[in-house]
């Protein structure tokens, strides 16, 4: 059988991070107003002097941009980080009930407190992110009573609470009239729409978002003992327990980040990691950083799709990625000859 | 000769269950031990206990004559490696992507792999004879190629002691006398080995002493001649004395004499028939040979002078 040899891990990371580049000037150009590539890096290099371009770039498109790029990396690193925990390329970075809680907590933050805002956050994103991390947290509580911790019970917990959650917002949604502007504000953010974020809240969350990433960087490294199974990690001198817990926090910090952005965006988390250990192999130390990359660069150009392809209106980029990202998912798992091939 | 592994009045319980009451014996720098006992009387679990995965409950258990509870994970790792029974990876990881896993307990937090780590990595290949199939995806393995692969990782972590869980599981009769052969040459290169075998045949043909587990009554340590009666066999295994006997009295099997690795050949010997050596009896031959320097090469620094298998001076 011939195999190709991996590719190194300069080539792993260098060519998403020119294609991120490439992507983000070219997104920004896109939209009502064509800005051209070069008008873009001037306004970039030159933001005093570029005028009605610069606002345009610096109030809207950049913004938007950046919460694309921003909100992939983090769903694709989750979807790494949590494929290597449970052992199972199908895991997602919502398996542990993280869209129960965002969708509830969006629900609550339209329908009920509208003005609540902190430092420029809105109501939706706050509630958003505090409902995904307390619905990870009694995952995570429930999963942990009895002492041990235990993988399965965390999954059949995770989905327990998301379905209750997921009829709590339902139930919200059915008491309010058709005609409430909510509603549609509501679904758009559960198909995954991401909104123009405030400059406060992008670097808020990019600060995080960078310093979860890099602590993520050792932990995906035991991972791979991991994959062996929990009693050759710790057989190798892994802490399993620890390394468990330490992958379950960090992924679902990154992932109520995305929400906090996005809303429910499926499937960037399923198909990057799936389509990069296709071409890079299954390490997970060389995977988080390429499919952080890549995910930003995934998510980019399908928003910019879901922005631009059916102007003068937008549809969610979550849509999107379910439409192109579905048949994209069936087609890899069924040419499976790719897999034994690598 | 010290003890390397020791057990003190080891007890332990899962959940209700007492697996072991006062469990005592201690194993000795270069012995090949094997772990004889019924099904589910707990061989894995005294495995489990001596690589420190599993607390004992109450006695203590010494590995070089320190206190498990004063090793750290770490550095357990990388003088104790456990072989378990099964090995099932997810994803598609490669042959040598797998057996470079035994090089984590030897890696600093992000630290690559270095030299030492490769030059590892390559031995313990070379030395259960996958470096053919290192670009092969480890789920792809048959049973038997899944094995070796496991005692590479083992080797890889370059351990005093190694933990071996029915290592001649899914192997056929060429390939369970090759195995024995090399755990023998490891022996005789420093390491100590715990192995829990079924095959009492190919027990009294490569072990040097045992331990019995029995069901209602303490174990027994000693040498295999004490063990391998049929009185405690029988007791051990509801199986009819007599039987046992004709069991025991099997004549060992050995490789074809034209085969490299006949006991009869000196490969290193150039003359009489083995010059008629081609074909793929040859390249099998020459693998043979690579693997031997492998094992030679494997552990850094030789707990004792020895003289090849094929007389050459170290």
């Amino acid at each position: 059988m011939t195999t190709r040899p991996r590719p190194k891990m300069f080539t792993t990371l260098a060519v998403p991070a020119v294609l991120l580049v490439v992507a983000v000037i070219a997104s920004a150009g896109m939209g009502a107003v064509r800005l051209s590539s070069g008008a873009v890096l001037r306004a970039l290099l030159h933001p005093s002097e570029a005028g009605e371009t610069g606002i345009i770039l610096f109030t809207l498109r950049l913004p938007r941009v950046l919460a694309a790029g921003l909100a992939g990396a983090a769903l694709s690193a989750t979807g790494v980080l949590f494929q290597g925990l449970f052992r199972n390329p199908l895991a997602d970075p919502f398996v542990l009930g993280a869209s129960g809680g965002a969708a509830l907590g969006g629900a609550i933050a339209i329908f009920l407190v509208p003005a609540l805002s902190f430092a420029g956050v809105g109501a939706i994103e706050l509630l958003a992110f505090a409902g995904s991390l307390l619905a990870m947290a009694i995952v995570w509580s429930v999963a942990k009573s009895g002492g041990h911790f235990a993988m399965e019970n965390m999954l059949l917990a995770g989905f327990a609470i998301g379905t209750m959650l997921n009829a709590a917002t339902a139930a919200l949604e059915l008491r309010q009239e058709a005609t409430n502007p909510g509603m549609r504000i509501l679904a758009a953010w559960l198909h995954g729409e991401i909104t123009v974020p405030s400059w406060m809240q992008i670097s808020f969350i990019a600060v995080i978002e960078v310093a979860a990433l890099i602590l993520a960087l050792p932990l995906a490294r035991q991972l791979n003992a991991l994959a062996l199974s929990e009693e050759y990690a710790a057989q190798l001198g892994v802490r399993v327990e620890r390394l468990q817990i330490l992958v379950v926090v960090t992924g679902s910090i990154l992932t109520a980040l995305a929400v906090s952005l996005g809303g429910l965006i499926g499937f960037v988390g399923l198909l990057v990691p799936h389509f990069l250990r296709l071409i890079i192999g299954p390490d997970h130390f060389r995977l988080l950083p390429a499919a952080a990359l890549s995910g930003a660069v995934f998510l980019i150009v399908a928003d910019t799709i879901a922005r631009t392809a059916f102007a003068p209106s937008e549809i969610p980029v979550g849509m999107l990625t379910a439409f192109l990202g579905g048949p994209a998912f069936l087609y890899l798992l069924k040419h499976r000859q790719w897999r034994s091939s690598r | 000769m010290t003890s390397v592994l020791e057990f003190r009045n080891v007890g332990f319980a899962h959940g209700v269950q007492t697996i072991f009451d006062r469990l005592s014996f201690s194993i000795k720098q270069g012995e090949t031990v094997a772990l004889m006992g019924p099904n589910g009387i707990g061989k894995t679990t005294l495995l489990q206990l001596a690589a420190g995965l599993l607390r004992p409950a109450a006695g203590e258990i010494l590995v070089q004559g320190r206190e498990l509870k004063q090793w750290s994970r770490r550095q357990l790792s990388s003088c104790v490696a456990l072989v378990p029974q099964s090995l099932e990876v997810p994803f598609a990881f490669r042959v040598e992507e797998i057996v470079a896993q035994g090089r984590v307990p030897h890696l600093r937090r992000l630290g690559g792999l270095c030299s030492n780590d490769i030059e590892a990595i390559e031995n313990a290949m070379e030395a259960v004879d996958v470096t053919k199939m290192r670009n092969r995806v480890f789920s792809e393995l048959s049973g038997g190629e899944r094995q070796r692969v496991k005692i590479a990782i083992g080797l890889a972590q370059q351990p005093k002691i190694m933990l071996l869980d029915e290592p001649t599981q899914h192997l056929d009769l060429g390939r369970q006398i090759e195995l024995m052969a090399l755990l023998r040459r490891l022996v005789e290169r420093g390491l100590t080995i715990l192995a829990a075998v079924h095959d009492l045949a190919l027990v009294r043909e490569s072990c040097s002493s045992g331990i019995m587990l029995l069901p209602d009554a303490p174990a027994i340590s000693g040498s295999l001649a004490e063990l391998l009666r049929p009185d405690l066999l029988e007791r051990a295994f509801s199986v009819e004395a007599a039987g046992l006997n004709r069991y025991l009295a099997r004549e060992p099997l050995t490789m074809r004499e034209d085969h490299p690795f006949s006991p009869g050949p000196d490969l290193a010997d150039g003359n009489g028939k083995n010059q008629e050596w081609k074909g793929e009896w040859k390249e099998l031959r020459d693998r043979l040979l690579r693997r031997e320097q492998a094992c030679r090469r494997w552990i850094r620094h030789p707990q004792k002078p020895h003289r090849g298998r094929f007389g050459e001076q170290e």
